[in-house]
């Protein structure tokens, strides 16, 4: 169903929650892999997609459609990220890394990468990375979205976002070469 | 030293090597939603003016009438004011001779350890009646049978 169909039923309060019922069937996986890749956790990404659509049916009424629909969700569930992993390293008063170490843990414990050291090497330099800057390079390097529509996600510049996937590619590279050649690892963030 | 490691010469996944969420999962999320943002049906009763209010506000409110209650308690069910004995003051009232007739009377027997077992309150009571001088004592103890050892 196309974006504009699901917005005009869902301003009409007799289709209201039929409207929401297929917006979330229609986005509910990229917002679960978006979040998912920030947080790794799945009962994390589980409450977060969670609260990314309760705010979208709260604010859907709102939306001025002076974007796609779907960028706007992605911005939603982007800042609901960012502000998960920032409380959470308040809360607890961890520095970047150990917020990072977490993740890297929890990663490592996951099935899916057993047995590929390389595979294994790359996550652990994305994790390294700082949340936004991971989260750039999350949204071009796996979800292969245009710098223009990551413009609108983020609120940061085409240019900026270029820099910053250049420089997370390069951070990426040297770590993984340095811990293929058996070298001590180094802090890749900045 | 080996090859250097190159983003753009490694197989490019569409997602982290992570596991899939449960079996399921994407089945069953829209409904779980839908039971988030539906809005829950009004209480009948003198309180549902108090439902659109945030839960935050609700709780404060609970918490106040709680407390306000317990503090209501306390205040009207308070100690009771200290009033002096009653029968220290009824004892107070009566005449010193009607209270040495009523000791020395036959059934009454006041003994040494009957007036050492006497509360505090007492005190004024026995302060007045043992402290008599040597001699008093003396002539007291004399005058009563050996098996009852009364006082005056």
């Amino acid at each position: 169903m196309e974006d504009s169909e699901i917005l005009a039923k869902f301003h009409a309060p007799a289709s209201r929650n039929l409207a929401f019922n297929q917006l979330v069937r229609k986005y509910q996986q990229k917002v679960y892999w978006h979040v998912r890749k920030m947080v790794v956790d799945h009962d994390d990404a589980d409450d977060l997609t969670q609260d990314v659509f309760v705010k979208v049916f709260q604010h859907l009424e709102n939306f001025r459609q002076d974007a796609q629909l779907f960028t706007w969700i992605y911005r939603i569930a982007t800042n609901e990220c960012l502000s998960f992993l920032q409380s959470k390293r308040r809360r607890f008063f961890l520095p970047l890394n150990d917020v990072g170490a977490e993740l890297l843990a929890k990663l490592e414990a996951d099935p899916a990468v057993a047995g590929d050291e390389i595979e294994l090497r790359l996550q652990r330099a994305i994790l390294r990375l700082p949340d936004k800057q991971r989260l750039v390079f999350n949204l071009r390097y796996y979800d292969e979205m245009p710098y223009e529509q990551m413009a609108e996600v983020t609120g940061t510049s085409v240019g900026a976002l270029k820099a910053s996937y250049h420089h997370a590619a390069r951070k990426i590279e040297d770590y993984v070469t340095k811990a293929d050649n058996e070298a001590p690892a180094t802090d890749v963030a900045d | 030293m080996k090859t250097p490691f190159r983003l753009a010469d490694h197989p490019r996944r569409g997602l982290p090597p992570l596991s899939s969420p449960p079996a399921g999962y994407f089945e069953q999320l829209p409904t779980r939603l839908m039971a988030q943002v539906a809005a829950p049906a009004r209480p009948p009763g003198p309180l549902a003016w108090l439902w659109p209010a945030p839960a935050s506000l609700r709780t404060g409110l609970a918490s106040t009438l709680l407390l306000g209650t317990f503090a209501a308690s306390l205040w009207l069910g308070g100690a009771p004011a200290h009033q002096p004995a009653p029968t220290a003051a009824s004892l107070d009232a009566v005449p010193r001779a009607q209270l040495v007739e009523y000791l020395t009377s036959g059934e009454t027997h006041v003994d040494m350890l009957d007036l050492a077992e006497l509360p505090a309150r007492h005190l004024g009571l026995t302060q007045q009646y043992l402290q008599p001088s040597a001699t008093e004592l003396t002539a007291a103890l004399d005058a009563q049978p050996a098996e009852a050892a009364g006082l005056l």
